[in-house]
């Protein structure tokens, strides 16, 4: 078990790769190695995305580079398609790992008809049904108090399910982050909180949004475990969010997971981060890589991947994200009068109007 | 000196904040980064952390500061990044900014602007691109105004800091960028609750506010090819709005039309609709139409199909021509 409220985040391996806990858990080869692949796969895919992006075919992005580790953990921690997740707009690199696939991910980017969302959302609102995940709200902190309803409906439905929500650092300055954790800690509601503390939200660095040591002593206020997470250590990740994983759905009651990160990139495509950090600051953190330091403790184990393989993989991503691209908009986009869909169950009269309207205008 | 509407909004507050020490600005990212569409780009440099406040992730704390701050004196300025996220705030604007005066009669007030970008047009999806300003207007107590020109945005703003009712101040930000005009050099004030008159005309009359205007203007012209001779007038007010120069119009004309980008049911032009029949039933020519956004979420794929452009316009324009 690890420790709860600890002043420092909980590290299992070094900048150096060497091991600095006392125990490693004795994951397989395999998982370690899929760890790799996972978070070589969301790095590569948000490096391609900028590009195409470039090229004008998206409008949007907002990259998860440097938040590769707690992303990746996340999906290995939890039961896919089993628990449910409320997940937030960053998320590629979880939601990736989880299983959505590459053509359904940029359609979703795109706004075309393979887009399991009819392309209402602008870039980045993922979902999946078939994974239990949760259709994405733009409104900061908005899914936090729905995912601790989803949690009270799997324990008065009696389920071995949890509810799995993430969010930024500066989600957790909302007040619908504060009543979402008190609600579940009251109710004691089987959710996995976990904040994703990528240290900036925009321009907001993490002492504009607390004056809080850190986000997982919130936890404690509300009457839940709360976690402090070297958000950069893979191993780290996986081990702790498992272990909160199994305590939430054994215990049946919530836990906080903060993961120290970063954010590469500026905070979207239409940010310039030039007015409030330093490159020194962003360079300092790139020192700190989650998957070069995972390489190096690989290396020591006798288990990286040749350059070779890497390269070889790397290879690979980029055929499937051409073939992806391909695909998602092969259907092209969504008929204009498809808006009119979903609003309701049906389609009420003054709709009907509206979209008679629409029609006639083409 | 020419000015884009973004440029005069910042210049509204560094005038408003050199005027008056009791002037604050506060929001998400205004400070150093300058507001993510640079409206407040300077200030926090040219008047301090103290009176730019860069806030945390919190519209109920952005409003509810802005409210105690207001009770004790401040003039504040509190900046929503997006229209779409002023909800997780509305408790305060409705419960606190609206009612303080009425509901200790008279002896507390809450002199405060809140601003918010709105409306569509930059591929936002539904969550940067909604029109709220219904919900607004039907809640007594506060004032709300959408400048759609520069020079508007400016006087409008700087009238809506010295003004001693809260005052709700939407942005149209499709026209953020959308073109530059000369802008008085000296002291600039727009009174709140005075439409413009942007086009004279007598057949018809094209009544709108903020995103809609350059829609209006682009069909008046379009009508004036035809020989149909269109009026324009712009609200820039939503409460209180001006009934004087709307019945003007209408009564000059006959024929009115009315837009906004907001979702038609319960479109605050309903009520100036409402007032326009009341008041003038024996004078129309025609009964009043209404162009609005759908009432649908702003969708993403289809943002251009939404919009209640100039040609949606002129098909009603047409229909009311046709009486
Ligand atoms: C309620 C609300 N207010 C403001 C915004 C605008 N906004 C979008 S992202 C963001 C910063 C979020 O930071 P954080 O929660 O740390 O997540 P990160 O983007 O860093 O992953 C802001 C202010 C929003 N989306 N929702
Ligand atoms: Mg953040």
């Amino acid at each position: 078990m690890f420790k709860t409220f600890t002043e420092r985040p909980i590290a299992l391996i070094g900048d150096d790769g060497k091991k600095v806990a006392r125990q490693l858990y004795p994951w397989p080869p395999e998982t370690l190695l899929q760890l790799l692949w996972d978070m070589l796969r969301a790095r590569l895919v948000d490096e391609r995305l900028v590009t195409l992006l470039r090229q004008g075919k998206t409008s949007f992005y907002a990259q998860s580079s440097g938040m590769e580790a707690t992303q990746v953990a996340l999906a290995h921690a939890i039961r896919i398609g089993h628990d449910w997740v409320w997940p937030y707009y960053r998320d590629q690199g979880l939601v990736l790992t989880m299983g959505l696939s590459l053509p359904r991910f940029l359609a979703q980017l795109l706004g075309t008809k393979l887009d399991y969302s009819k392309g209402r959302q602008m870039p980045h609102h993922f979902s999946a049904p078939e994974l239990r995940l949760v259709s994405i709200s733009s409104s900061i902190a908005s899914e936090v108090p729905p995912a601790t309803g989803t949690a009270m409906a799997q324990k008065y439905l009696g389920t071995d399910e949890i509810t799995v929500c993430t969010f930024g650092d500066g989600a957790t300055s909302e007040g619908d982050w504060h009543a979402g954790l008190n609600m579940a800690a009251v109710q004691q509601a089987p959710v996995l909180f976990v904040c994703e503390n990528n240290q900036w939200a925009v321009s907001a660095g993490l002492r504009t949004q607390t004056a809080a040591p850190n986000l997982a002593i919130k936890a404690q206020g509300y009457g839940m475990p709360g976690y402090y997470v070297d958000g950069q250590d893979v191993l780290a990740c996986l081990a702790v969010l498992s272990e909160a994983a199994e305590q939430v759905r054994r215990e049946g009651n919530p836990v906080l997971v903060e993961c120290l990160s970063y954010r590469y990139g500026t905070h979207s495509s239409a940010d310039d981060d030039s007015s409030y950090r330093s490159p020194a600051e962003v360079a300092s953190w790139k020192a700190r890589d989650p998957i070069q330091r995972f390489q190096r403790f690989l290396e020591r184990q006798g288990l990286l991947p040749s350059e070779e393989e890497r390269r070889a993989f790397a290879a690979q991503v980029q055929s499937e994200l051409e073939a992806a691209a391909k695909e998602a908009e092969a259907g092209g986009s969504p008929a204009p009068e498809e808006l009119f869909d979903d609003v309701y169950s049906d389609l009420p009269d003054h709709l009907a109007v509206q979209r008679a309207l629409l029609l006639s205008e083409r | 000196m020419k000015l884009n509407l973004c440029q005069a909004l910042g210049r509204a507050m560094r005038e408003e904040l050199a005027r008056d020490g009791q002037v604050v600005v506060l929001g998400e990212d205004v400070g150093r980064r300058g507001g993510v569409f640079l409206i407040t780009e300077g200030l926090q440099e040219e008047f301090g952390a103290r009176r730019v406040i860069d806030t945390p992730l919190s519209e109920a704390s952005i409003v509810g500061a802005a409210v105690g701050m207001a009770v004790r004196g401040l003039r504040p300025i509190a900046e929503i990044q997006f229209a779409d996220y002023i909800y997780p705030g509305i408790d305060q604007i409705f419960s606190q900014v609206a009612k303080i005066r009425y509901r200790s009669g008279g002896q507390f007030c809450a002199p405060l602007v809140i601003r918010a970008p709105s409306g569509g047009g930059v591929r936002g999806g539904h969550h940067h691109s909604q029109s709220p300003e219904a919900i607004f207007a039907h809640t007594p107590g506060l004032k709300v105004v959408m400048p759609s020109t520069p020079a508007d945005g400016l006087g409008l703003l700087k009238a809506a800091v010295r003004c001693d009712d809260p005052v709700v101040f939407f942005e149209p930000k499709r026209l953020y960028r959308a073109s530059k005009e000369e802008v008085p050099d000296g002291e600039h004030l727009v009174e709140l609750g005075r439409a413009a008159l942007r086009r004279e005309g007598s057949d018809l009359s094209l009544i709108g506010y903020g995103g809609m205007m350059p829609e209006l203007i682009k069909a008046a012209e379009a009508l004036g090819g035809q020989g149909v001779s269109a009026e324009v007038l712009d609200l820039r007010s939503l409460v209180p709005w001006d009934r004087e120069a709307v019945l003007a119009s209408a009564a000059k004309t006959g024929r009115v039309l009315l837009a906004s980008e907001a979702p038609r049911i319960a479109n605050f032009m309903g009520e100036v609709a409402y007032v326009v029949q009341e008041e003038l039933f024996d004078q129309l020519l025609a009964p009043v139409l209404q162009v609005a956004g759908f009432d649908t979420p702003y969708p993403y794929a289809q943002e251009k199909e939404y919009f209640p452009g100039a040609n949606r316009v002129l098909k009603a324009a047409a229909r009311l021509l046709a009486y």
